[in-house]
């Protein structure tokens, strides 16, 4: 969107539960463009939508519909396995804002791909949101990939409502932007509902990245495990917030989160905030962080085998956009990491990323063909 | 810790705990004869609690503009457990039983004598105990120190009786404040404007007190506050251990505890602070307490909160100096009607600067535990760690713990690790114990006790009876 008239989007990606506001970790505050006024809007979502959580908090998500040109809904029929990704795609060098809903319907099994990208130096403003709804028995893969460029303005919202017997495997990729906020909200309501979560970031130079995650486990015998790993370099700024809350009545349940950051800048500013809520005794709860650099044992090391920390360290960066690649679900989320890397690492790496991915690829088939 | 009772097992074989026995700390005397101020907090009554203390200018300036911060000043909207309960308009300030500051027990009214040898503090002090000072409602009733730890230059008094002395008048109005400015909170502004008693400590450089300095609070009326104020300046290479117990009878109304405690650790030195408090769960306990380090010295908190209704308290250390430590070492126990609130702050600000947090919490009968903390590490606290650890236990389905640690690292050399977990009692560990030849009951009382005993083990039982007293409440008659 073209930022002609601004509004500024307070209390996006608030915690369920906060903490001292001078450390500045409650909330983000994002200046977004007016939305247009478009009249009376009918073609909405279906009303079910209204009650899936996303993270990134009601007036961010008011903005996005008032944004959005119109909405887009899939369904997934029951009982069926959709071959090709749902590809949601955001090109932010285009400004655009994206709603979508998706329906897994009873015992379907699916692949949700949302690719939000930029390599152009415009100053845009950009959105997506996509809320699915999980029913019993239906398996959820999803791929997220943020990649953009440090003058990009980014919104992104996720909410998944998780069935009985339902899971869902999310991978997590933000790769770079001037200001993205993430969030993500997830509903195990079902019992023996499932959600793992891999979540892989970097940010260098002067941008900001505000992570929201919040997992409510209220059916009985839910799972959740939550891991991040991320590197900020020169003078980026990082928030990431993780809240497991496990409801009562929500016996036999279990949520792990951990998060590993790797803090490579001088200017660099990390925030964390881990939060675990429990109003149930028959549960686990458990958190783990580690926040830091590389040691000087294992710098010494590494300098022994010929890397200087230089290297080690691009190497660790170069990690993040290798795992986004490989696990991409569609070429688009390929194509975006492998631009940021282009842009981050040098072209030199980025084709070798690229190359090794091919390799990678060719080897499956490879290996079939020495099996046959 | 002796004669061990175990834990029994309810219906869904969870460890029944027992409730805190509180009928030691729930014994009221009566306040005839007392002098207490009008309910409510207005100019007058600020300037009355002046007059009456024949404070300087610059302290009665201090606390009108201190009250003048307090009714501007607004809680925030997001915060803790709910204080609407707390109605200022329906508390007294000031309350005293207009009993002389005495040296020997003996001089101490009978009534105000039996309640602290009923709380077991003389008896502490003669034998475990450097000095003393008692405070009943708003006054410091007895204050007295061993000879030889005065004679090293030790000086243990009241904040008024430091006020009155030329000598440490000028000293307590360079610390005062300074590191809990007015304008920290609201109950902080509060406090500054109504503040009474609490204690002066000023170890002199390089000495080392080898018994522990208690001050025990206790307070006896009902719909009152109970606003204290501690100043602890340890001198270069010095070192001290103090201890702050406190407690109170349960009333229908709520009482309100809002004190202040400002430590100063220079260079070299260690301050132990070790508090137990056992407010009635009709006290709201809103207290704030912070230290600053200098270099190479040490700050260790021992903490152990068991009373009160609601309480907000999150001892702050700030690590000022290059290579000072912080140790924080807390247990909390919330019953039922009991939201407590509590957790620890801590600042790294030099280089090399290291932080450890270790803190349990017990949670049974609807009782609900927040942990809450914050780790910050400054640009300039290179190879700065810490370390936190959080670890809940819930001991029933309508009890709750939640767990809201905060970090923000800002140097590249520092390394921050934090863990938490919440949970009860697993029946692997039990199954485990169990085929290693103990009973159930024996492997659950194992458990429980184990879960409290590295903190517990930290407290300061051989130094006060009244600790003593309820920690084996607490762990023998409560956890196993």
């Amino acid at each position: 969107m073209d930022a002609g008239s601004c509004t500024t989007l307070e209390h996006v990606n608030v915690p369920p539960a906060q903490t001292w506001n001078y450390l500045k970790i409650n909330e983000a505050t994002l200046r977004m463009p007016t939305p247009p006024a478009k009249g009376e809007v009918t073609s909405r979502l279906p009303r079910l939508f209204c009650a899936v959580e996303d993270g990134i908090g009601e007036a961010a998500t008011r903005w996005v519909e008032d944004s959005a040109g119109d909405a887009r809904y899939i369904e997934v029929p029951r009982h069926t396995r959709r071959e090709e990704p749902i590809l949601v795609e955001v090109d932010a060098d285009e400004g655009q804002v994206a709603d979508t809903g998706v329906l897994v319907r009873e015992g379907a099994e699916a692949t949700v791909a949302l690719v939000s990208h930029a390599t152009g130096d415009g100053r845009t403003h950009s959105a997506n949101l996509v809320r699915i709804i999980c029913e019993r028995g239906a398996r959820l893969t999803v791929n997220e990939v943020v990649a953009l460029g440090n003058t990009h303005t980014h919104l992104e919202g996720l909410g998944i409502q998780v069935g009985e017997d339902a899971t869902v495997t999310l991978r997590q990729y933000a790769l770079g932007g001037h200001q993205v906020a993430l969030g993500m909200a997830v509903d195990l309501v079902g019992d023996r509902s499932r959600l793992e979560l891999e979540t892989r970031y970097f940010a260098n130079g002067e941008e900001l990245l505000d992570v929201n995650h919040v997992v409510r486990q209220r059916g009985r015998d839910t799972r959740a495990d939550l891991h991040a790993h991320g590197l900020l370099d020169d003078a980026a700024q990082k928030t990431l917030r993780e809240t497991i809350d496990l409801v009562h009545g929500a016996s036999r349940s279990k949520g792990n989160e951990s998060e590993t950051v790797l803090v490579v800048g001088e200017g660099v500013t990390n925030k964390t905030l881990p939060v675990i809520l429990c109003d149930e005794d028959d549960v686990q709860g458990n958190h783990g962080a580690s926040i830091g650099s590389v040691g000087a044992d294992q710098l010494a090391y590494l300098a022994a085998r010929g890397l200087s920390e230089e290297a080690a360290f691009a190497l660790f960066a170069r990690a993040v956009f290798d795992d986004a690649m490989i696990h991409a679900a569609v070429s688009e989320a390929r194509a975006a990491a492998l631009a940021r890397a282009t842009e981050v690492l040098g072209a030199d790496v980025a084709r070798d990323l690229s190359e090794a991915l091919e390799l990678g690829q060719d080897s499956p088939a490879e290996r079939d063909d020495a099996t046959c | 810790m002796s004669d061990v009772i175990p834990p029994t097992l309810d219906e869904r074989g969870r460890s029944k705990v027992a409730d805190v026995d509180r009928s030691l700390y729930d014994f009221k005397m009566s306040e005839e004869g007392y002098e207490r101020y009008a309910d409510g907090l207005t100019p007058d009554i600020v300037r009355a609690i002046s007059g009456k203390k024949g404070e300087p200018a610059w302290m009665l300036e201090l606390r009108l503009k201190a009250l003048d911060v307090y009714h501007r000043r607004d809680m925030a909207p997001n915060w803790g457990p709910d204080i609407s309960g707390l109605d200022l308009d329906h508390i007294s300030t000031y309350v005293s039983a207009g009993a002389a500051q005495a040296r020997d027990w003996d001089d101490v009214p009978t009534d105000i004598k039996d309640t602290f040898e009923r709380l077991g503090i003389p008896e502490a002090e003669r034998k475990s105990l450097a000095g003393v000072g008692a405070q009943y409602d708003s006054e410091i009733v007895y204050h007295n120190m061993r000879e030889e730890v005065a004679k090293s230059g030790v000086v243990y008094t009241t904040i008024e009786d430091a006020l009155r002395d030329p000598q440490w008048e000028g000293v307590v109005r360079a610390y005062f404040g300074k590191l809990i400015p007015m304008d920290d909170h609201k109950f902080a502004a509060l406090h500054y404007a109504v503040w009474s008693g609490g204690s002066f400590v000023f170890v002199p450089a390089g000495v080392r007190v080898d018994y522990p300095l208690q001050s025990y609070f206790r307070l006896n009326a009902s719909g009152a506050g109970q606003f204290e104020h501690t100043l602890i300046i340890v001198e270069e290479g010095a070192d001290l251990h103090f201890i702050e117990g406190c407690s109170a009878p349960k009333y229908y109304e709520a009482n309100l505890h809002a004190g202040a405690v400002e430590l100063y650790v220079k260079d070299g030195a260690r301050l132990r602070y070790s508090t137990i408090e056992n407010w009635s769960k009709n006290m709201y306990n809103l207290n704030t307490k912070r230290a600053t380090v200098g270099a190479d010295a040490k700050m260790e908190w021992v903490s152990g909160s068991f009373g009160s209704h609601v309480s907000y308290l999150y001892p702050t250390t700030i690590l000022a100096g290059a290579n000072s430590t912080c140790e924080f070492t807390g247990i909390t126990f919330a019953g039922a009607g009991q939201d407590l609130d509590t957790g620890c702050k801590v600042v790294l600000g030099g280089a090399n600067t290291a932080a450890s947090v270790d803190t349990k919490s017990i949670s049974k009968d609807g009782g609900v535990n927040t942990f809450r903390s914050a780790v910050v590490v400054g640009r300039r606290a290179d190879h700065a760690r810490a370390s936190v650890s959080c670890q809940s236990l819930m001991l029933d389905d309508i009890s709750r713990s939640d767990t809201i640690p905060a970090m923000d690292v800002r140097n590249n050399t520092a390394a921050v690790g934090h863990e938490a977990s919440i949970g009860r009692i697993s029946n692997d560990t039990i199954l485990y114990l169990m085929s290693r030849g103990c009973s159930e009951q024996e492997a659950r009382s194992m458990v429980v006790n184990g879960f409290a005993n590295p903190v517990s083990k930290e407290l300061p039982l051989e130094y006060a009876v009244e600790m003593n007293n309820l920690i084996k409440l607490e762990m023998e008659g409560a956890i196993g």
